[in-house]
C-alpha cells in the first residue's frame, strides 16, 4: 500500500492528537515518596495502597522507597532541580526544614473541610502546622519507650523496669556482666545518638530553643552530658562499641542478648517480637524520668502534598492515611502507633499489654524539637560532640560549648 | 581568473557558502562546534555553577538569606575546625590508601603476569572486590569487623592477638586506619588491572637482555619494569586520587565521619553540609577547595613524574 506525503502527515497529526487526549475513565496516577524500607513497612504500605485502590478506583499510587538517611537529600534535590513527587512522607523532626524550603503545599482549607479531622486531636496537628497553616495529615506516631529483657531482670532480682534515671543506673549496675559479654544498656553513640542526648539535656531541665533563640542552660546540659556519658566512661554498663553504635547495632545487641535494655520507639516492636517472646523474654516500659522532667518523644508522622499537578488525587491519598482502616493495616504490619483516636480505641491496641507503655507515654510525651536547622544541628554538631566525649577527645563542658555555638549558628 | 569566473556564475546559496567555508581554516572549528557546545553544557556549566554557588548564600531552609556573599564562605572555612580536621584526614586517607593499593596492586599484577596454572581464576578472584559497589563493600566490612559478631575479631581473639573483641570503628585511634584498610581492599584491583595491562606491554626481550648483562630481578624491576610502567602508574594514581577525594560513600556507611569527626573527610563534610544542613553555599565552597587541591595535585604530580615528556 502506498500513502501520499499529505496522508502520512494527516495520520501522524491524528495519532499525536489521540495520544494527548486522556480517556474519560483513565485513572489519575500519583506518586508517593516515603522512607519505609523494611519488609514489615513495605507490607503495611502495600496493604494501604490496596485499601486505597478499593476506596478510590480513579486514582493509582506509585510508591518510591528512599532510605531514611537519603530522604532529605532526595527531596531537597527535587525542590532545587525539579522532579518533585505528588506526595511524600513527613516526619515531625523534618517538618520545619521541609516547609522552610517550600517542599509542602498548604492544605489548611482541605483539612478544615475534612470529616476525618475529628479523629485527630489538636496535638497531632502541632507538628504538621506552621503559623496556623497545615501542611500534612498525621498518620501514625513513633512513641518512644524502653524495651527490657524481662528474664534478665528476674535473674538479677529486679522487681520491674526503672522509673527514674537513678533507678536506671542502679539496674544497669546489676545487669552488667562483661565476663558474660552482657551489658545493661544498648546506648546509641553513632548515627542518631543526638536524639537521646537532647532528651537527656531536657530531662536535666534545660530547654533547647525558645522563641526561635538558642536557650540551652549550660550547667544543666553539662550535668546531663556528664551523666549520660558516664554510663560508658565510668559505669561501663554499655558495650565498648557504643561510640559507633547506631540503630542496627543496638538492635542486634538487644536481640542477641548482649544488652538488657534499649531505648527506641514503637516502630521496632515487630522486629524485636520476631526475635524474642513478648511478656516472657522482653517487655516494654515508659522511658525513665529525669531529675527535672520526664522526657519521651511522641513524634507524629504524616503525609503532605509536594506538587499541585494532581492535587485532588493527592489529597485523597494523604487523607486516606488518617482513616482507621489504613491506620490499623499499618499497625498490624509494623506496630506503628496510629495517630487517629478512633484507631487507638481498637481492641488490638486496648487489649495488648505491650502497648500499655505507649498509651501511658501519650499522656506525658513531648513532640520532638522542631525548628529550622534542627536536623543539621543534631546530626552535624550534637552527634560528633557527644561522640568526642565518649572517646575522651572533649570534656562535657567543651562538648556543650560546641553544641551551643553550633545551635546559635544554625539559628542565625 | 577561471575560478573567479565560475564563482560569479554559480548561485550563492547556503550550500555554496558551506562549500566555500569548508575550504577555509575555520571549517575545523565549525566541525568541532557541536562537541564544544556539549562540553560547555556538560562540563563547563556545572563546574562554573559550582564556583558561583560558593560565592552565594544558598541555604534551602532560609531562602530569605540567599544572595551574593563574595568570599564569606572561604573566610569562614579558615576558622572552621571541622574543615581543618577533614583536610588532614583527607590527606592521610588518600596517601595511605594509595600507598597500600599501589603496593598490593603491583604484587597482584606481577603474580598474575607469570601465567602459572590457575592465574586466570586468581585474576577473577582478585578483581572481585572492585566489582562490589562501595556501599555493599562497606556493609560487608562493617559486619566482618563488628564488635559483637565479627569474624575478624573472632579470628584475632582465637590466635591471641586480641584478648577481647575490638570496636574498630568506635575508637578514634583505629577508626581511620580500619576504614583505610577497607578502602585499600576495595581499590587495589584497580591498580592490579592497570599494572597487569602495562606489564603485558613490556617486551620480554628487555628482561632477557638484562639477564644476559647480569641484572638480577631487583635491578630488572627497578630499571625496566618501573620505568616502562611510569605512564601507567602516573595515570592510575591520578585517577584513583580523584576518586578517593571525591567519594565519601564508604566512610558514610562505616562511620558517618565519626567518632567525633575522627574519620571526617572533605567530601563527606561537603555532602553533610549540603544535605543535612541544606547549606549549599558553604558545601559549594568546600567542593571548590577540593577541586583546586586536586588540580594542584595533578599538575605537580605530572610535572614531577615527567610523563608528558615521553
Amino acid at each position: 500500500m502506498q500513502i501520499t506525503k499529505r496522508e502520512f502527515l494527516a495520520a501522524t497529526a491524528a495519532l499525536a492528537l489521540a495520544g494527548s487526549i486522556r480517556p474519560a475513565n483513565a485513572a489519575t496516577a500519583i506518586n508517593y515518596w516515603h522512607h519505609f524500607t523494611s519488609q514489615s513497612e513495605m507490607a503495611g504500605l502495600l496493604k494501604i495502597i490496596e485499601l486505597f485502590g478499593k476506596a478510590h478506583p480513579g486514582v493509582t499510587v506509585t510508591q518510591e522507597s528512599i532510605p531514611n538517611s537519603e530522604y532529605m537529600a532526595k527531596v531537597s534535590s527535587a525542590v532545587v532541580a525539579g522532579g518533585r513527587p505528588d506526595t511524600g512522607m513527613v516526619i515531625a523532626e523534618r517538618f520545619a526544614d521541609l516547609t522552610a524550603m517550600g517542599a509542602l503545599t498548604d492544605i489548611t482549607k482541605r483539612v478544615n473541610a475534612w470529616k476525618g479531622r475529628a479523629n485527630l486531636p489538636e496535638n497531632r496537628w502541632t507538628g504538621m502546622s506552621q503559623d496556623g497553616a497545615v501542611y500534612a495529615v498525621p498518620a501514625y506516631a513513633f512513641v518512644d519507650w524502653m524495651y527490657y529483657r524481662k528474664d534478665y531482670f528476674e535473674e538479677a532480682g529486679l522487681a520491674g523496669p526503672p522509673k527514674t534515671l537513678d533507678e536506671f543506673v542502679t539496674a544497669c549496675r546489676k545487669l552488667t556482666n562483661p565476663a558474660k559479654g552482657r551489658y545493661a544498656f544498648g546506648m546509641r553513640g553513632g548515627a542518631g545518638a543526638f536524639k537521646y542526648v537532647i532528651d537527656m539535656i531536657e530531662s536535666f531541665g534545660s530547654p533547647i530553643v525558645k522563641n526561635g533563640q538558642a536557650a540551652i542552660d549550660k550547667a544543666a546540659a553539662v550535668e546531663a552530658v556528664s551523666f549520660y556519658s558516664s554510663l560508658f566512661l565510668k559505669e561501663k554498663v554499655v558495650p565498648p562499641s557504643t561510640p559507633n553504635d547506631s540503630y542496627r547495632q543496638i538492635m542486634e545487641g538487644f536481640r542477641t542478648g548482649q544488652t538488657a535494655m534499649i531505648w527506641h520507639h514503637t516502630g521496632s516492636l515487630i522486629e524485636i517480637s520476631a526475635a524474642l517472646k513478648a511478656g516472657e523474654q522482653f517487655a516494654t516500659a515508659p522511658m525513665p524520668a529525669g531529675p527535672k522532667a520526664h522526657i519521651a518523644r511522641v513524634a507524629y508522622a504524616g503525609n503532605g502534598i509536594m506538587k499541585d499537578d494532581n492535587v485532588d488525587a493527592a489529597w485523597d491519598w494523604i487523607s486516606f492515611w488518617g482513616e482507621t482502616d489504613a491506620a490499623i493495616a499499618l499497625l498490624e504490619a509494623t506496630g506503628y502507633f496510629p495517630a487517629s483516636t478512633a484507631a487507638l480505641e481498637d481492641r488490638r491496641i486496648k487489649s495488648n499489654p505491650v502497648y500499655q507503655a505507649a498509651s501511658k507515654t501519650l499522656e506525658f510525651g513531648r513532640l520532638p524539637n522542631s525548628f529550622v536547622g534542627a536536623a543539621g544541628w543534631s546530626e552535624n554538631v550534637v552527634n560528633p560532640a557527644f561522640q568526642s566525649v565518649l572517646t575522651g577527645q572533649l570534656t562535657p563542658v567543651q562538648a556543650v560549648d560546641r553544641m551551643i555555638e553550633g545551635l546559635e549558628a544554625a539559628l542565625r | 581568473m577561471r575560478r573567479d569566473h565560475m564563482k560569479s556564475v554559480l548561485p550563492r546559496g547556503p550550500i555554496t557558502l558551506l562549500g566555500n567555508l569548508s575550504e577555509t581554516r575555520y571549517w575545523v572549528y565549525l566541525l568541532l562546534f557541536p562537541s564544544l557546545i556539549l562540553l560547555l553544557l556538560v562540563v563547563a556549566y556545572p563546574t562554573l555553577y559550582g564556583f558561583v554557588i560558593s560565592v552565594r548564600e544558598m541555604r534551602l531552609t532560609r531562602p530569605g538569606l540567599n544572595g551574593w556573599v563574595g568570599m564569606k564562605h572561604y573566610v569562614a572555612m579558615m576558622s572552621d575546625r571541622v574543615f581543618w580536621i577533614s583536610l588532614k584526614n583527607t590527606a592521610i586517607w588518600v596517601t595511605a590508601a594509595i600507598a597500600i593499593e599501589v603496593t598490593l596492586g603491583f604484587v597482584a599484577a606481577v603474580a598474575l603476569n607469570r601465567n602459572l596454572p590457575g592465574t586466570k581464576l586468581f585474576g577473577v578472584l582478585i578483581l572481585l572486590p572492585y566489582f562490589l559497589p562501595n556501599v555493599v563493600a562497606g556493609h560487608m566490612w562493617a559486619l566482618l569487623l563488628d564488635p559483637r559478631l565479627g569474624v575478624i575479631n573472632d579470628l584475632l581473639v582465637r590466635i591471641g592477638i586480641l584478648s577481647t573483641y575490638k570496636a574498630w570503628f568506635a575508637d578514634p585511634a583505629t577508626a581511620l586506619a580500619a576504614t583505610i584498610l577497607v578502602e585499600a581492599w576495595h581499590g587495589f584491583p584497580f591498580f592490579a588491572l592497570l599494572f597487569l595491562a602495562g606489564l603485558k606491554g613490556i617486551p620480554e626481550d628487555l628482561y632477557k637482555a638484562a639477564a644476559v648483562d647480569g641484572a638480577g630481578p631487583v635491578r630488572q624491576f627497578r630499571l625496566i619494569t618501573v620505568p616502562m610502567l611510569k605512564t601507567v602508574i602516573a595515570a592510575a594514581v591520578i585517577l584513583r586520587v580523584i576518586s578517593l577525594v571525591n567519594s565519601p560513600d564508604l566512610l558514610l556507611v562505616l562511620t558517618g565521619g565519626g567518632p567525633g569527626n575522627a574519620t571526617q573527610v572533605l567530601s563527606l563534610y561537603a555532602f553533610q553540609t549540603a544535605y543535612r544542613e541544606f547549606n549549599f553555599g558553604y558545601a559549594g565552597a568546600l567542593s571548590v577547595v577540593m577541586f583546586i587541591l586536586l588540580m594542584l595535585f595533578a599538575t605537580i604530580y605530572i610535572r614531577l613524574t615527567h610523563v608528558t615528556k615521553e
